[in-house]
């Protein structure tokens, strides 16, 4: 066949420089894309229907509208999940969930192979490669905190592996945690302290960053639901080796240290608890500026507070924003809707919640009040609303909208003259349409700039911000957490929450309790102030993905989970018809709930894996 | 002079250049089809001849300026040299030429319009040559037979050869078909004639015997179209099935179609009555490959074309249409074989004054089958229904006053009830084709020309309202000329150019998609248009009906109806094909041998204008129930325009080269020995624009060199090898060229003497077996080349991250969507089939049956045992899938003329074909070994067992746990495991596969006089498929390509209507489980519940024609002139009544037509 010696070329028909992976690494530009690559696969903590948090507890409720894209998360809060096509699957990128593994793999391609890049700059090669493992680190992190124990991928297999060599079993927990922590330290040597050039590389990560995270890591460590836990101490590996030890104290004490390293390190770095500032009106009262303080802490784009912003597209708040166009227009979403045990939970104004309150013993919530000329800054003057609405702390007027309550800005910025949130049916923000409406009856103000307005012509524009991952009260309250369940309640401990409080405008935890509960003496002992520390926490950090992570960490969601999540009755137009509590849904919690399934078909490609308890 | 000189081209496309025998049967092919409408010509035709001294060739010529006759000689035959006189008047043609070659060594014949002349010896017989050195015996009380030989119309046949039994004295019978031959009692008489089926008669006390030969129909399909070639179907050792141009006549503009139940071995299905859309989809022995390319190669004058391209072919164009199934006859395609091969060749010019042939046909379709959906006010409860069912609280969609109010007819404007399907389309349509072609040549060239022109009309109604035509009007013009050239005597070149063009003009999104558009329509939310409001007296344009909806700004509804309206497209599509080949005859080298070369040049290409307006919308504002007036708001004032716009696509186009060169040679040796040798090179290659990806546009190519070569003794025993060595770009170095070889066995048995006492009932008998490998190299994906390359994207979009302060510092990211493996090569098909050939009853009833096994490996598939957290970005293949397949394929044909008024014939086809899979990566299903897949059909699919619906929630909350949100009337599954979860290890093997394992057909044919009518059969069993619970499911607002920004709900099935699981009728085997807006997780499971049974038997086609009487067309100037009334798809019977079986799952789609055709043609 001679013939066709010379005849091969015929069929050569692909020419030299095809695209391989290896022109990702030619030079400084391509090297940045794969770096930009490796980003690619973080969970976007703002993606509501993306990430669990949102919608897979009871913080969120959807309208039946867009229920059907909130699917993933909205039905694991139904009790819906399942090992044979899991919600939110991030183990495999299924079910709406990113592909944290194929990150990882992404993640080590790099580190194994930015060093040799020509041309590229000796301190951005380092800054680069510690971003890498930083996010090699928080990949693992993300899948341990869902699944528990994981495969631990340290290096890349090769495709043309065989099956033994692939098929990886867990590591146990703590081998997960320690994995994930040193790799850390790694990337947190070479980390700049703050972004230089701000233009460009804003949302990069930075020292403070990966010692936040690694605090977070700790504490998660640290926490019922990995440390201790009986439901787990039978699970066992393949090999019959326990996946989580006994209850480790010391957890905590690493846990308090690294969120200590964390504060000096996120300060040191400029961080500071953010304050409004701008003067938008003429003397303002010191209760607006208190609230714009607190929408702020969110919705200032890159603010001081913020230790890691994202960066990405997401924030939500065409979504979150009440409708104030009044024709028979709906122009902006509205379905972020709050449930009713949200507004339940924040504080009175004296600090405490409102079964702790000596005022509130006989108060009925549900009963009518009239506003006053006095409550003209939070609700509209001479509106007849629950009682609820009355006399709650300054977080409540500034991280909700409800009916007959005031909303500044959103171009009115004189305190006198607020936009009212009418939200009966029919109303300006009410239910018009047959999916832009909040089914509760509340919305998330916390999550809207001030600053966005509504245009002449039904439009609405925001100003963009840096959703948090975590911000400076976070680290505060994470300290404070895991110090007082080494060390027991300190002056150290309330310090730390009462720089949040008296952001909040309110008083010192010792104070507030001793003064107007009838419990004055709580804060004192450890689980006291263990409660008020994790009340204190899902109140600040309220709306911004952390209540239903929090609630699981600390194994509680069997308690909030396990009952009906409630709104008023929206489709009434008059008052009393619609300041009736209707329930959605009555959850029902299971325990397996607590780790993500594997998909059952993983186990069976892999018989070295072993499923999560219960699935 | 030239004119009638060296005509002994092939007439045929590909025929090679064997010997006489091989001519004459060739053109004894064409002059069988010209002779019904010829046979009176020559009887009725007179001439006069004055010539004085002229040779021979002169009067031939003054013949043919006279006559229409034509003449057909060798330039060899005719003695230049003598001269001859003619003086006749009014003479037959007989008369002149019996005088003419009186004395001569010269024989005629003359059928119709031709005539042939040959040398007297060579008989087509071989054994009835007189070898003068034979002893001839003394005769013995020998007395003179004689008789008239005619036909079954009673037309007398001149050159019947007449032999006497186990000797070599024989006779021909005369123009007159008269005969006379010395015989003695006893002595057995064989008649044989070309293309007439023989006869042997015992002389007995009669002097006189007159016969009647009939036609053979065996011996018109004796040139069988081959791999590169043809070859004579009695040599034939490969397992090919050849079908008549004529049975594949379908009403639809659409050959595949045809297709169904009328070839053995064919597995074949269609889906779907969309114009343009409704190729059948087809599998040569079933499907026995889990790749993408499952149906065979189609070569269409030996240039691979696509689907679409053979069902736009004029079946009147069709010369002659193969389909090779196994080894021996698809090996020679080498890696491209493996899942058969369609061969089809286009007609060519005979020789002859110019012939043409008129076709019209006028048809009228409408759907099979109507699908029923339920009314307005019913959909509007039920769609109440399905939210509260749901959600007690959840708001209703439409008030109990709407509901009143349209019950009772208010102002249909504000309370709508309109059927869509009614508003936009008409109950059937009417389609025009016309064909016309033209075929004649002189010495040197031959043509054949062909046209046709069809329109398709769309069923959509239109409105005077309207700005301009909507309807659909798709335009189909083909033109075809085959042009066959002698540049030397022993050189022929062939040029053959082929255009198609469609012009389409019609609503934008087609007519299908408006279908399906007003299947998904809310029914009683706005009407199609308002009457104008007081405000809108005089506003210009339409007011399109729409809602708001969830938006409270613009039209967020599908209005079909203004779909349909605000513009148009125009599309237009070309195809042209040209090609050129050169055949040159080595017979001065060595007898036998010949080459030839063809070279094909493919340009495609396509463009889409689209002209259109954005309608205005609007929804009701205020009504006023007492003075019945109402206002309208405009839903999108600002984005509305009156003038059109418009919108261009980039052009598809693409271009392809093919290059073929052959070597053939072919002799007899010593009467007994035949021996054919053939090698081909091949060259292709193809590029597209448009692709999307690099690596997509690179050019597609394949090389190979083929070869066959067959021996065959005594016309009983045949051999034969082939083997296709080729190989092609997709893969690697190491892996690109591939050896398929294969051999193959056959034995005439009834060639045999010792059959002889068995030839009264047994005609024929033949038996094959072959053995062979053959490739597919089209594995894994379309868009998937270079195996042994990565496929790294540098900027992918969906990599890509943002950071900045203004987040406006944005880069693209990498992606992999493919790892490079240089092992991957082609699928091996090792194909066994034995085949039986048998004939009963002097060939009357002919059965062909095949069985056939074969394995199949190195398929390619993704590895099973690779769990996510090694974080591949794509799958990793190899070729380790083997499958198999094993099944009979037989036809049955009766072929019988009762007397000279009426004949009939019949043709059962079967085919039954089952693939599975033999070798199948998968996990090791330990805990449900019924999910593997060895030992299961390809198609076949897995799915839970329903048991019935949930009855209430008590018993939903004691059952496993199923799939998603669920409870009482959802359906409730078995749990095949045990394990108290209804999950993927529980679902088996359910139904049949999808695609059927039988395939069958039957009809016949019959004639009577002027009148033919014949009716066709088609069914297929042992297929199962699922009601599809997306496409049904009412309600339900879809999401797929180009209705996400869109509300649509899917209309409401009056079958649903009926029959769903409700709190007041808790009915737990109803046909639908309980209503819900929005798809259910639980329910869209793949289950049994859905699962119905594909088997259907179809009266696809009955056609009844008219033949003018040739008293009449003698009169007109014609040849011939039918007329004939056509139905499609008149019937069908299944089990499944909601809609047609063939449409599968899917009911909701554009249905499969019925269709009504009147047509006539015309030969001039």
């Amino acid at each position: 066949m001679g013939l066709f010696a010379s005849c091969d070329n015929y069929l050569d028909v692909v020419p030299d420089n095809v695209a391989t992976i290896d022109n990702a690494f030619t030079d400084e530009v391509q090297a940045r894309k794969y770096l930009f690559t490796c980003y690619s696969y973080l969970p976007n903590v703002s993606g509501v229907g993306w990430v669990p948090g949102w919608y897979t507890g009871d913080e969120f409720w959807p309208n039946s509208e867009v229920y059907n894209w909130l699917q993933n998360p909205s039905n694991i809060a139904r009790n819906a999940q399942n090992a044979n096509e899991p919600l939110l699957n991030f183990y495999e990128g299924r079910g709406g969930g990113s592909d944290l593994f194929q990150g990882i793999r992404v993640c080590n391609t790099f580190i194994s192979r930015v060093d040799n890049v020509p041309g590229l700059d000796n301190v951005e090669k380092i800054k680069w490669k510690a971003e890498a493992k930083f996010l090699k680190a928080y990949y693992h992190y993300y899948l341990t905190k869902m699944y528990g124990p994981i495969p631990l991928i340290t290096e890349n297999i090769d495709v043309s592996a065989t099956p033994d060599e692939v098929r990886l079993p867990r590591a146990s927990f703590d081998e997960c945690i320690n994995f994930i922590v040193d790799l850390l330290d790694e990337a947190a040597e070479g980390l700049p302290t703050t972004i230089l050039n701000e233009l460009d590389e804003l949302g990069r990560i930075t020292k403070s960053i990966a010692l936040a995270v690694k605090a977070d890591v700790l504490l998660t460590a640290a926490s019922p639901l990995f440390n201790g836990n009986p439901d787990y101490s039978t699970f066992n590996n393949i090999d019959g080796t326990p996946f989580f030890g006994p209850y480790d104290k010391e957890k905590w004490k690493r846990a308090a240290d690294a969120g200590l390293e964390a504060i000096e390190e996120a300060e040191a770095a400029g961080a500071v608890l953010y304050e409004f500032s701008d003067l938008v009106v003429t003397n303002p009262s010191a209760e607006t500026v208190r609230k714009l303080t607190l929408r702020g802490r969110v919705t200032d784009p890159w603010n001081k507070e913020i230790v890691w912003g994202s960066s990405q597209n997401d924030d939500r708040q065409y979504d979150s924003q009440a409708n104030f166009v009044t024709a028979g227009e709906t122009v902006t979403g509205q379905w972020m809707a709050p449930t009713y045990r949200i507004v339940e939970q924040y504080y009175t104004n004296h600090g405490v919640p409102i079964e702790e309150d000596i005022a509130w013993a006989d108060r009925d919530p549900l009963a009518f009040r009239t506003a006053q000329a006095s409550h003209s800054l939070d609700i509209q003057e001479g509106a007849e609303i629950p009682q609820i609405h009355f006399d709650r702390e300054p977080r409540f007027y500034a991280d909700l909208g409800f009916d007959r309550g005031t909303w500044y800005g959103q171009g009115k910025l004189d305190e006198n003259d607020q936009h009212i949130v009418k939200a009966k049916r029919g109303e300006t923000s009410g239910k018009k349409t047959i999916s832009k409406f909040s089914i509760t009856g509340y919305f998330p103000k916390k999550l809207v700039n001030y600053e966005n307005a509504f245009g002449t012509s039904n439009s609405y524009s925001s100003k963009r911000y840096s959703f948090p991952y975590i911000r400076l009260a976070e680290l505060y309250l994470n300290y404070a957490e895991a110090l007082n369940e080494y060390s027991g309640p300190s002056a150290e401990v309330y310090s730390y929450i009462d720089k949040i409080r008296e952001r909040a405008g309110l008083e010192g935890v010792v104070q507030s309790w001793g003064n107007y509960t009838n419990n004055p003496g709580k804060p004192t002992n450890v689980d006291g102030l263990r409660d008020i520390i994790q009340k204190e926490r899902l109140i600040e950090l309220s709306f911004e993905n952390h209540r239903y992570w929090d609630l699981r960490r600390w194994k509680l969601l069997q308690d909030h989970m396990n009952g009906p999540i409630q709104g008023w009755n929206i489709d009434s137009d008059q008052n009393d018809g619609y300041y009736n509590l209707i329930t959605f849904f009555n959850q029902k919690f299971t325990m397996r709930n607590y780790l993500w399934p594997i998909r059952s078909e993983v186990l069976l490609l892999n018989p070295n894996l072993v499923q999560n308890p219960g699935w | 002079m030239k004119k009638i000189l060296n005509i002994w081209g092939p007439i045929w496309y590909g025929l090679p250049k064997y010997n006489l025998k091989m001519k004459l049967t060739t053109l004894f092919l064409i002059i069988t089809f010209f002779r019904i409408e010829a046979n009176t010509y020559s009887q009725n035709t007179k001439i006069s001849l004055d010539l004085d001294a002229v040779h021979v060739i002169d009067v031939l010529e003054e013949i043919e300026a006279l006559s229409e006759f034509k003449v057909l000689a060798n330039e060899n035959l005719l003695d230049k040299h003598r001269l001859v006189s003619a003086h006749y008047k009014e003479k037959r043609i007989d008369r002149i030429l019996r005088d003419l070659f009186s004395g001569t060594q010269v024989t005629f014949t003359v059928v119709g319009k031709q005539i042939v002349l040959r040398k007297k010896e060579e008989k087509d017989n071989p054994g009835i040559k007189v070898i003068p050195s034979a002893p001839i015996r003394a005769p013995m009380l020998q007395q003179k037979i004689g008789g008239t030989i005619t036909d079954d119309q009673g037309t007398p046949l001149a050159g019947v050869n007449i032999l006497k039994e186990g000797t070599l004295i024989g006779t021909q019978s005369d123009f007159d078909g008269q005969y006379l031959i010395l015989a003695t009692k006893g002595d057995r008489l064989t008649f044989s004639y070309l293309g007439m089926l023989s006869k042997t008669i015992t002389v007995g006390d009669s002097d006189t015997i007159d016969v009647v030969m009939l036609e053979d129909s065996a011996k018109l399909d004796e040139v069988v179209l081959v791999g590169f070639g043809t070859q004579k179907k009695s040599s034939v050792v490969g397992a090919v099935e050849t079908i008549s141009p004529s049975e594949l006549r379908v009403t639809s503009s659409n050959l595949t179609t045809a297709l169904a139940g009328r070839v053995s071995g064919l597995i074949s299905y269609q889906r779907s009555g969309e114009p343009g859309a409704d190729n059948a989809e087809f599998f040569v022995r079933g499907v026995t490959s889990f790749g993408y390319k499952k149906d065979p190669l189609i070569l269409i004058d030996g240039v691979e074309l696509t689907l679409d391209d053979l069902s736009r072919l004029q079946t009147d164009d069709i010369a002659s249409f193969s389909i090779l199934k196994d080894a021996t006859a698809t090996a020679i395609y080498g890696a491209r074989g493996a899942n058969g091969i369609i061969l089809v060749t286009t007609k060519s010019g005979v020789t002859g004054k110019v012939k043409i042939s008129v076709r019209f046909e006028n048809s009228f379709s409408s759907p099979t089958r109507k699908v029923d959906f339920a009314d307005p006010i019913t959909y509007m409860q039920l769609h109440n229904e399905a939210v509260r069912t749901r959600n007690p609280i959840g708001p209703l969609p439409y008030s109990e006053s709407k509901i009143a109010n349209t019950m009772a007819g208010l102002n249909p404007n504000v309370y709508p009830a309109i059927n869509w399907q009614e508003e936009l389309f008409q109950d059937f349509t009417n389609n025009q084709k016309m064909n016309l072609n033209l075929s004649g040549g002189g010495s040197a060239v031959r043509y054949y020309l062909a046209s046709s022109y069809g329109v398709d009309n769309g069923l959509l109604k239109v409105d005077k309202r309207n700005n301009f035509n909507n309807n659909i009007k798709l335009k189909r013009l083909t033109l075809r000329s085959n042009i066959n050239i002698d540049l030397t005597k022993t050189t022929e070149a062939i040029v053959r150019f082929n255009g198609t063009f469609d012009d389409y003009i019609g609503p934008i999104d087609g007519g299908a998609e408006i279908y399906k558009k007003a299947l998904r329509t809310n029914p009683v939310l706005y009407p199609k248009y308002y009457e104008p409001d007081e405000a809108n007296a005089s506003t210009g344009h339409i007011l399109f009906g729409n809602s708001a909806g969830s938006s409270s700004t613009g039209a967020r509804y599908l209005n079909p109806y203004a779909d349909l309206v605000k513009g148009y497209r125009e599309n237009s599509k070309t195809l042209l094909l040209s090609q050129v080949e050169i055949k040159q005859n080595f017979d001065m080298i060595t007898q036998g041998l010949k080459a030839r070369i063809l070279m094909n040049t493919t340009r495609a290409s396509d463009f889409d204008v689209i002209r259109q307006y954005n309608p205005y919308f609007y929804e009701i504002g205020r009504y006023d129930k007492d003075t019945d007036t109402y206002t309208l708001n405009s839903l999108n004032e600002e984005t509305g325009t009156e003038y059109l716009d418009f919108n261009e696509n980039t052009p598809n186009i693409s271009t392809s080269f093919y290059l073929e060169g052959a070597i053939d040679y072919s002799r007899t040796f010593n009467e007994k020995h035949e021996v054919t040798g053939l090698v081909v090179y091949t060259k292709r290659s193809s590029l597209r624009n448009n692709t999307g990806s690099f690596q997509k546009s690179l050019p597609y190519r394949n090389l190979g060199v083929s070869s066959r070569l067959s021996y065959g003794y005594d016309s009983k025993y045949f051999g034969e090898f082939n083997f296709g060595y080729n190989g092609s770009e997709r893969f690697s170095n190491n892996n690109r060229f591939g050896f398929f070889p294969s051999a193959g066995l056959s034995w005439a048995v009834s060639e045999e003497s010792f059959f002889e006492p068995l030839l009264s009932v047994v005609s024929r008998l033949k038996l094959r077996a072959s053995y062979g490998i053959v490739g597919n190299d089209a594995i894994g994906d379309q868009d998937d080349r270079f195996f042994y390359l990565s496929q790294v994207n540098l900027d992918d979009d969906g990599r890509g991250y943002r950071f900045g302060k203004n987040f406006d510092y944005y880069r693209r990211g990498v992606s992999i969507g493919r790892y490079a493996n240089d092992r991957i090569t082609w699928e091996r098909a090792y194909k066994s089939n034995l085949g039986l050939e048998i004939n009963f009853l002097n060939d009357r009833v002919k059965v062909l049956a095949d069985v056939f096994r074969e394995k199949r490996d190195n398929i390619l598939m993704n590895r099973a045992f690779i769990p996510p957290s090694i974080g591949l970005e794509s799958d990793v293949r190899a070729n380790v899938g083997e499958a198999q397949s094993e099944g009979i394929d037989f036809s049955i044909d009766y072929n019988n003329s009762f007397n000279k008024d009426l004949w009939l014939s019949g043709r059962v086809n079967f085919t039954y074909a089952r693939g599975e899979f033999k070798v199948f990566e998968e996990p090791n299903y330990v805990d449900a070994p019924w999910r593997s897949h060895p030992g299961q059909a390809i198609n076949q699919q897995y799915g839970l067992i329903a048991e019935r619906l949930f009855v209430d929630e008590e018993e939903v909350a004691n059952s496993p746990q199923q799939f998603g949100i669920y409870g009482a009337g959802d359906i409730k599954y078995h749990d095949l495991n045990g394990d108290g979860l209804i999950d993927d290890n529980d679902k088996a093997p359910i139904g049949f596969p999808t695609t059927p394992e039988i395939v069958y057909g039957f009809g016949f044919s019959m004639g009577y006089k002027n009148f033919d009518l014949s009716g066709f059969f088609q069914g297929s069993a042992r297929s199962s498929f699922w009601v599809d619970p997306y496409a049904t499911a009412p309600f339900i607002d879809n999401r797929d390509a180009g209705y996400e920004n869109v509300i649509d709900s899917n209309a409401l099935l009056q079958i649903y209507a009926d029959s769903h699981w409700s709190e007041a009728n808790q009915d737990v085997y109803a046909l639908w489980p309980r209503l819900s807006t929005t798809v259910n997780e639980n329910n869209s499971q793949t289950s049994t519940w859905f699962m119905r049974n594909g088997a259907f038997l179809r009266f696809k086609e009955v056609e009844l024609g008219f033949s003018f009487p040739d008293s009449l067309i003698d009169k007109w100037h014609l040849t011939k002139f039918r007329m004939y009334l056509t139905g499609t798809n008149l019937l069908s019977i299944s089990k499944f009544k909601l809609w047609d079986p063939e449409m599968g799952g899917n009911g909701l789609g554009y249905p499969v037509q019925r269709v009504f055709n009147f047509g006539m043609q015309i030969t001039l």
